[in-house]
């Protein structure tokens, strides 16, 4: 437990960061290094429940997406400010390390599994965030046309 | 507002949100919604991560239109949160032209963190993710020193304007050298993690979020564009590393 606070400190800071190389200034620093913190958190909790990684990368791109989204509504501020500093974390850097040093080591089986694992990673943490926009846009239409009735 | 300076100022707001990494549909919202509130229902706007092109007509007269280039694109979010207050002020309130050509300059005068500060982000990026993937304190400090040189040479090569894949490939190579040095001198231990933890800050994170969020606004020629960036960049920094460390297994057989 105390590993798993200190780890979503370290994303925490890692995410603050990140936040000024993207130029990000005041509050919304915070704002981002809490959703990287909630991310990382999500992706080493259920650690324990599920041992397929892709489908833990999945989840927790949905709870920061979803995370970035209620914020931006909140502060009235574009949501890639929050979203695209938050998930750094989850950039999975190490997949694309091992792929390549598996390459130049001759383990060319090993290194196209790994490369394949990575793309799937990526391709989860896209899905995440095209699932969590596009609910927020129907929900706001929906919310729209049901205030328009009510006139 | 003159429809001349109407386009005008619409423009100088999508340019600055293109070139600040907003994604396109940010762009061409803001500029439409803008036209709108000053009383321009039909403008056309096209924008793709090179070009902006909007078109106004009132009336009868004969149409506007407006092209825009954009060379160089970078990264600036701060400006793009105070050019999306300025443009829900514009809609609110519709200030009158000179007192927006004010605002929009004082945001495009507004300067990027400093160098020393850059680069002490670029580091800490480095150091806490090496601590974040299991590195020691020693890996993360080896980390620490890296980054700060990878920052300064990639400005230095953005400043002579290579292209994104070969800055990244240089880069990627002195990661690797930084870090077979570090480990070389038995500062440091872990090499694979020193790496894993120092490319992070180069990890193109606003490519990959802006290409999805394209992909689904529909905008399929920019997400796929980005979506393309952002693999370059990637294999960019694996061809890079490689070739340091493909050195040393060779010579050493490690």
């Amino acid at each position: 437990m105390a590993d798993m606070i200190l780890q979503c400190f370290y994303a925490f800071c890692a995410t603050v960061a990140f936040g000024v190389v993207f130029n990000i200034r005041g509050r919304a620093l915070v704002i981002a290094g809490i959703g990287g913190a909630l991310g990382w958190g999500f992706y080493i909790g259920l650690a324990n429940l599920m041992g397929n990684d892709v489908i833990r990368y999945f989840i927790a791109t949905l709870a920061v997406a979803l995370y970035s989204e209620l914020m931006a509504r909140k502060f009235k501020a574009p949501t890639t400010i929050y979203l695209a500093a938050a998930l750094i974390p989850l950039v999975p850097g190490g997949g694309i390390y091992y792929t390549m040093e598996n390459f130049i080591k001759g383990n060319i089986d090993q290194a196209l599994a790994t490369g394949l694992h990575t793309l799937a990673i990526a391709g989860a943490i896209a899905m995440g965030i095209i699932i969590v926009s596009s609910s927020i846009r129907i929900w706001l239409d929906i919310r729209r046309e049901i205030r328009k009735s009510r006139l | 507002m003159t429809p001349a300076n109407l386009i005008t100022a619409a423009m100088e707001i999508g340019d600055l949100l293109l070139e600040n990494g907003a994604e396109i549909y940010r762009v061409e919202e803001s500029m439409r919604r803008i036209c709108k509130a000053y009383g321009v229902d039909n403008a056309e706007i096209f924008a793709v991560p090179t070009t902006i092109i909007i078109t106004i007509r009132i009336g009868e007269e004969s149409p506007i239109t407006l092209t825009k280039r954009i060379y160089s694109r970078g990264t600036d979010l701060y400006k793009v949160e105070l050019l999306n207050s300025l443009c829900r002020e514009m809609c609110a309130t519709i200030p009158p032209y000179n007192e927006i050509k004010k605002r929009i300059e004082r945001i495009r005068r507004f300067p990027p963190y400093s160098l020393p500060k850059q680069m002490l982000a670029f580091s800490c990026v480095a150091f806490f993710f090496t601590l974040l993937f299991k590195g020691t304190f020693y890996d993360a400090i080896a980390g620490f020193f890296i980054s700060a040189l990878v920052k300064v040479v990639f400005n230095a090569l953005e400043h002579i304007k290579t292209n994104a894949f070969f800055e990244n490939i240089i880069c990627g190579a002195i990661i690797a050298l930084g870090t077979l040095f570090f480990v070389k001198i038995g500062f440091a231990q872990n090499i694979d993690k020193i790496i894993i933890g120092t490319i992070m800050p180069l990890v193109p994170g606003l490519a990959i979020t802006n290409s999805m969020r394209d992909i689904i606004a529909g905008d399929l020629l920019a997400g796929v564009t980005k979506t393309t960036e952002a693999m370059l960049i990637g294999v960019g920094i694996a061809a890079g590393a490689a070739i340091p460390l493909s050195f040393v297994h060779f010579f050493l057989g490690a």
